[in-house]
């Protein structure tokens, strides 16, 4: 309902007065070659309505500097030119890298000719075809140009990032092949009839070269993504854009050849939204152990207590700017670790507590330093990660049984030991005086 | 009767035999003093500092039993230790040692003597050194005679084979176990000469403070049943016998299953059957006794013969049986390389990469009991003479003793009492003999002439002794003539020897010999004082070099580093080491270990020896699977300090070989020549190897871009250096002696220390060569 | 303790055994046949305790180890005081009286059972 409306009033061009706050931060960077800068007038009102502080710069511009003494001075950056080929010295593949680090969050949008952002792209698993060689698709029939495809969502899309999956997409770009890390989120893949192609259909054997050399295939299918998300393990992210029209007026604007509106304002929004921290991001608020039908959390545990583990998980609210406990998760696990888990067990959410996630159970008959560990990683949610150390201990010297009943026979045999001890002790001494009394003389001998 | 010199007759019997014993009590009072002061070398030349490796675990181990209590301490459960596997402290360690130190310090604070445990720690060993030159008294004077039992606390007081083990900060087992060891047996002896069940029962209970003490506990197990079963074998069986071992055996078996560490070892293990067996003997030989002197019979006798030898078949076998299936622990790996050197090397490398564990090199006999060593097999062959039971044992040990020193370095320490006792055995009988002033019958004149010649010289002698006695330890001598003195007086020994034919003639003969012991004994004392203060006075935790102008350096680079790690990285962080630092990271940094001197995982060492040795790659899943977010490098090359990581790479590779043969192949870390190289020409595994890397890391920065020489192998590194992906520099200490390095993972800014003064000081170390020779040699007899 | 072998003939055994039984009753003062009495007791708790762990159960292995060990301890230390007070031995324990002898094993006998007693349970 609200995305709904949220389209209409972009797509009207009014000012929203809907603001939708990003978890991390307001301030945004916006790097875009100057002649090209109100190309883009919508998006940046756009985020400008949302609330962002937007600061344009050039790419040759020396400043302001994207990091300063390894504080980043911005939350998120956005990287549209994409043609540019020289960029001012700080901004360079490994400042971006350490910008990640930093835990800035980027959107990069490429282009077909080779810059020094393409030559980045690899570093995160994205296979480029070579330059000048955007993706083509002659389906549907249009009077744009091959180059200019309209890609509607489909359900191998990152449905939850795209809010609306009805319009079609406009791109023009590169697409690009996808490596196998397990960081990356594809968040919009090119139509299965196109491919990467010189414009002007000339020879086609540099593509193939290069296509073989990669090893990957030709660049073409619904194996190509345009719109390509990355999650760094710090929880940073980074969305790679195959071409920068997408975010333009004019794409924006546009209506299909049936008659459908253009959806790139929406899937611009939906882009940020994901990018800059708005929508799927969770958090461990805390974690809790302790032994059953205890509250408080014990230094150390013994084998075989019976344990419980609770874990608190919110959710960021874009609205209201504010993180709400969130139940939603049911694939949840708890491991227990020492070197390998000895214990792997459902974290399920307790639906009497919003936000709450508790399980019991027993302690492994091992002593040693073990971990509590919760390891969530879902494509697109912030990644999950809690390890909590705590040490489990054999029991104490006095935690055993002390008394059998099996050892009675052992013990009948020591007391009647020492009775008869005593017994034989006091007898002794009395014959000792005894003899005495009778025998002086003898007694005398003896001593 | 007639005398070298002339002895005052006017004095009283009860006077003489007074003053024997005032001067007895002075003079062991003397030796105690000698025997603390000579092992404070170590607090005097450094500070009051705990020494070497094990004794700092001990030490922490103490602390948590003065601040939590004994039971916590039982209970402890170090979670720092063995990173993740942690380790039950209380059921794994001699407790003897930590305990009387929790009791000295407790009846110190009872008295308001606020005495910091430390100080209690450091001071243990020498103040228990004392203790043990009194029970090496106790103990030659059951063999000899008050004199030889003198000369004995004086040479075991300060002979360096026990100091070695005793300095001031030596903080080991070691430390009262020898006390306990001579205690015990000297008990043994006592009951065994009585024929007493109290001192049975007093060898027991010290024999209980002895296994909770030192794992070595094993020899006394030993040594006692081996001397009853000899004397048995040679008839010597008594009902004394029977007592002293009986007593002895039930209760101090009994006793040492009280330790937790122990358990039922006492009566499940190969090394306690042979106390078993002979206790099993002993009853059988006793029942037999008791029968033979109620029946005479011929025929019954032989029955009865018959019988205890099918008996003792009989057990032999059913131990043989019993080993076999399994009930009775078989001989452990550290035993079965008592007898065969090779087989340490072979099957548990572990045990032969310690260096303690090395046979001794001949050198360090002289070295540790200088002309001790020499009057040994004297004292040996003059027991043969007397021969009694308690000879018998002297004997025993010696034997024993002697072959197992020579086996092993640390076991010096169970020789040297017994050398001590032996020498002074022999040394006392040569006094005895020349200064006993009674001279033999021969011919009148010849007689008259000698006395006549040097009777005024006579008294003289010594007197002139007395003076050169100042020095304590030699002091103990000087009670020779008195001791004879008290015999003449008392005339038990000598009063009826007025027509012996064999003696010594004249003053001269007597002046060159006892002249001569003095200066032998003299030298003696030189001899240990130098050793003492050069040689095991090095706490190894501080290194100490001299300058060119003759002052001492002080190379502090280990608690440098260690401070490092304390002061600025999280509590939880772990660290990952060699083992032979485990103890001091966390004694002295607090910080989680994955392997200490406690080698009781091998896998976990070997998989810390595989991390080390291959690649970065095959190494970083290791490291974070065990949370390791720093590994410290010990590296001597810059300063020549032997003791380094490279110089025991070797060891990390056999031990990984022994649990991943496929991975780790110990030829892969040579020269095709078979060389052991780190220059241009070492092998792609080495140069790739974890090791070789961090310890080579930047190291030719240090030379302006230069190949820079490593001191201890003497040999240039490549050009260009090794380059780190996964790990980074955090931290190296002034002498580059520690270096960290912590996992990527970890995600604390990067710390970059080297300090620019480093530079200077590497200069200056480097202009003077031969200190750092020489440094390195005063390290060597400890690694 | 030791049992009294296998017997090449019963014959002779036996004649053997009567010829000590004689000896014995005949040749001991009465205050040893009360320490044999004593040993005799003890030496047939052992066995019962030693039987029992083999035939049935050596569960609490420490509880049997402190009943067993607290028997046989028993057992040398009156044996010891046997010897020690027969005057058949005098001359070999010239510096154990007697008296002597019975606080010897009374204070053995004690440290003893301290320990059988911790090691108990």
């Amino acid at each position: 309902m609200f995305a709904l409306k949220r389209v209409l009033l972009l797509a009207v061009g009014l000012a929203s007065l809907v603001s939708a706050t990003s978890s991390t931060g307001n301030s945004v960077l916006v790097v875009v070659e100057p002649k090209r800068q109100d190309d883009f007038s919508m998006f940046f009102e756009g985020l400008k309505d949302q609330g962002y502080e937007l600061t344009f710069r050039q790419p040759k511009d020396e400043k302001p500097l994207i990091a300063e003494y390894d504080v980043a001075a911005f939350a998120h950056v956005v990287l549209l030119a994409s043609e540019t080929k020289n960029f001012a010295k700080d901004i360079t593949p490994q400042s971006l890298v350490d910008l990640l680090r930093l835990k800035t969050n980027l959107i990069i949008a490429l282009s077909t000719k080779q810059t020094p952002l393409s030559l980045l792209a690899p570093e995160f698993s994205l296979i480029l075809p070579p330059p000048g060689t955007p993706l083509i698709s002659y389906f549907p029939k249009r009077d744009e140009p091959a180059s200019l495809v309209p890609i509607t969502p489909t359900k191998r899309d990152a449905t939850q990032i795209i809010s609306d999956t009805s319009k079609p997409i406009w791109f023009s770009g590169v697409p690009q092949a996808l490596g196998s890390n397990p960081q990356l989120v594809p968040i919009l893949h090119a139509p299965a009839e196109s491919f990467a192609s010189e414009i002007d259909g000339g020879s086609a054997d540099a593509l193939v070269d290069s296509a073989e050399k990669g090893g990957e295939g030709l660049w073409a299918g619904s194996q190509l993504s345009v719109v390509t998300g990355f999650q760094t393990l710090d929880g940073a992210r980074v969305t790679w854009v195959g071409g920068v029209d997408l975010f333009s007026d004019e794409l924006a604007q546009k209506v299909g050849p049936d008659g459908l509106k253009s959806g790139n304002a929406a899937f611009a929004r939906d882009i940020v939204a994901w990018t800059f921290q708005e929508s799927l991001v969770l958090r461990i608020d805390k974690v809790e152990h302790h032994r059953v039908n205890e509250t408080g959390p014990s230094e150390l545990y013994t084998t075989n207590d019976e344990l419980v583990f609770n874990a608190y998980i919110s959710k960021f609210n874009p609205k209201q700017g504010s993180w709400e406990p969130y139940s939603g998760i049911n694939d949840m696990q708890l491991e227990f670790t020492m070197l390998d888990p000895h214990i792997r067990t459902a974290l399920p959410p307790v639906r009497s507590v919003p936000g709450k996630y508790s399980v019991t159970f027993r302690a492994p008959d091992r002593h040693g330093v073990f971990k509590f560990v919760v390891d969530y990683k879902r494509k697109g949610w912030s990644h999950l990660h809690s390890s909590v150390t705590v040490p489990i201990v054999p029991p104490r010297h006095d935690g055993y049984p002390r008394f059998l009943s099996a050892a009675w026979p052992y013990y009948a045999g020591a007391i009647s030991t020492s009775i008869a001890f005593f017994l034989f002790s006091a007898l002794w001494l009395a014959g000792e005086v005894r003899e005495s009394a009778k025998r002086p003389g003898k007694a005398g001998k003896a001593e | 009767m007639s005398t070298a010199y002339p002895i005052p007759s006017d004095i009283s019997p009860a006077t003489v035999k007074n003053t024997a014993s005032l001067l007895r009590i002075v003079a062991l009072s003397l030796i105690s003093g000698a025997a603390i002061a000579s092992r404070l070398f170590a607090v005097i030349n450094f500070e009051s500092i705990i020494h070497e490796f094990d004794p700092w675990f001990n030490y922490r181990a103490t602390r948590v039993l003065a601040a939590k209590g004994f039971y916590e301490f039982w209970n402890w459960f170090d979670p720092t230790a063995w990173y993740p596997l942690g380790r039950v402290v209380g059921g794994t360690v001699y407790p003897g040692l930590m305990v009387t130190s929790g009791v000295i310090y407790n009846i110190l604070h009872f008295l308001n003597l606020p005495v910091d445990i430390r100080n209690v720690c450091v001071l243990l060993a020498p103040g228990f050194s004392a203790l043990t030159a009194w029970a090496t008294y106790m103990f030659t004077k059951e063999m000899k005679d008050e004199s030889a039992g003198l000369l004995a606390a004086a040479f075991i007081g300060i002979v360096p084979g026990y100091i070695s083990r005793s300095v001031a900060g030596s903080y080991d087992n070691e430390a009262i176990a020898i006390f306990l060891l001579m205690f015990t047996f000297y008990c043994w002896i006592k009951a065994l000469k009585q024929g007493s069940a109290l001192f049975g029962t007093i060898a027991a209970v010290f024999y209980f403070y002895m296994v909770a003490a030192w794992g070595g506990y094993v020899f006394i197990t030993n040594m006692i049943p081996l001397h009853a079963l000899v004397l048995v074998l040679m008839g010597r069986f008594s009902d004394r016998l029977y007592v002293a071992y009986s007593s002895w055996y039930a209760i101090g078996t009994l006793a040492s299953m009280q330790v937790p560490f122990v358990g039922f070892q006492p009566v499940s293990t190969s090394e306690h059957m042979g106390a078993l067996g002979v206790f099993g003997l002993l009853q059988i030989v006793a029942f037999a006794q008791l029968v033979r002197t109620h029946v005479s019979s011929q025929q019954f006798q032989k029955l009865l013969f018959g019988s205890v030898v099918a008996i003792g078949v009989l057990g032999f076998f059913s131990f043989i049986f019993l080993t076999y299936k399994g009930k009775i622990a078989p001989w452990t790996g550290r035993f079965y390389s008592l007898w065969d050197t090779g087989y340490a090397k072979k099957y548990i490398p572990i045990i032969a990469s310690v260096s303690e564990h090395q046979p001794t090199a001949w050198p360090s006999f002289f070295m540790d009991l200088q002309f001790l060593i020499f009057l040994f097999p004297a004292g040996v062959v003059l027991c043969f003479r007397e021969l009694r039971d308690e000879h018998l044992f002297v004997i025993i040990y010696a034997v024993m003793a002697s072959y197992f020193a020579g086996v092993m370095v640390r076991l010096m320490l169970t020789l040297t009492p017994v050398v001590c006792v032996a020498s002074a055995v022999a040394l006392s009988t040569l006094l005895d003999t020349y200064i006993d002033p009674t001279e033999p019958v021969a011919d009148d004149d010849t007689r008259s002439e000698a006395d006549s010649t040097v009777t005024s010289n006579g008294s003289s002698a010594p007197s002139k002794k007395a003076k050169k006695a100042a020095a304590a330890a030699v002091s103990a001598p000087s009670k020779g003539p008195l001791s004879d003195l008290v015999a003449a007086a008392t005339g038990s020994a000598h009063a009826g020897t007025g027509n012996i034919t064999t003696g010594i003639f004249g003053l001269d003969s007597r002046g060159v010999v006892v002249l001569n012991v003095v200066f032998m004994l003299m030298f003696f004392v030189f001899h240990c004082t130098w050793v003492t203060s050069n040689a095991y006075s090095s706490p190894s935790v501080v290194l100490a070099s001299t300058n060119p102008d003759g002052s001492q350096h002080i190379i502090d680079d280990f608690r440098e580093a260690y401070y490092w790690l304390r002061q600025n990285t999280p509590q939880d962080a772990v660290v990952m080491s060699w083992w032979d630092y485990g103890y001091q990271i966390a004694g002295m940094a607090d910080r989680p270990t994955l392997v200490d001197n406690n080698t009781w995982n091998n896998t976990h060492i070997a998989t810390v020896g595989k991390a080390m040795s291959s690649s970065e790659e095959v190494a970083y899943p290791i490291l974070r699977k065990h949370d390791v977010d720093y590994v410290l490098v010990i590296f001597g090359g810059l300063i020549g300090y032997s003791g380094d990581d490279i110089n025991k790479f070797l060891w990390m590779v056999r031990i990984a070989q022994g649990v991943w043969p496929e991975e780790i192949q110990e030829p892969n870390y040579f020269t095709s020549q078979g060389e052991y190289r780190i220059d241009d020409r070492a092998s792609q595994t080495m140069k790739d190897s974890l090791m070789y890397k961090m310890s080579y890391y930047r190291f030719n920065e240090l030379f302006g871009g230069n190949p820079g020489t490593d001191r201890v192998r003497q040999q240039q590194v490549p050009k260009e250096g090794p380059t780190l992906d996964y790990l980074d520099e955090a931290f190296t200490s002034e002498n580059w002696i520690v270096s960290l390095f912590p996992s990527l993972s970890y995600l604390a800014p990067h710390h970059f220390f080297r300090s620019t003064s480093d530079a200077s000081n590497c200069i200056c170390s480097r202009n003077s060569d031969s200190d750092f020779v020489s440094m390195s040699l005063l390290v060597l007899p400890r690694w | 303790m030791a049992p009294k072998s296998t017997p090449a003939s019963s014959e002779t055994a036996f004649n053997a055994f009567n010829t000590l039984w004689k000896a014995y009753r005949d040749g001991t003062s009465d205050r040893l046949k009360f320490i044999d009495s004593f040993l005799f007791f003890l030496m047939l708790s052992g066995i019962v305790q030693f039987a029992y762990c083999i035939l049935v159960s050596n569960f609490p292995y420490n509880a049997f180890l402190a009943g067993f060990s607290s028997t046989v301890g028993q057992f040398v230390l009156a044996a010891s005081l046997r010897s020690q007070v027969n005057p058949d031995n005098k001359d070999e324990f010239k510096d154990v009286s007697p008296e002597r002898a019975f606080a010897d094993f009374a204070l053995g006998s004690i440290v003893l059972h301290f320990f059988v007693y911790n090691f108990l349970g």
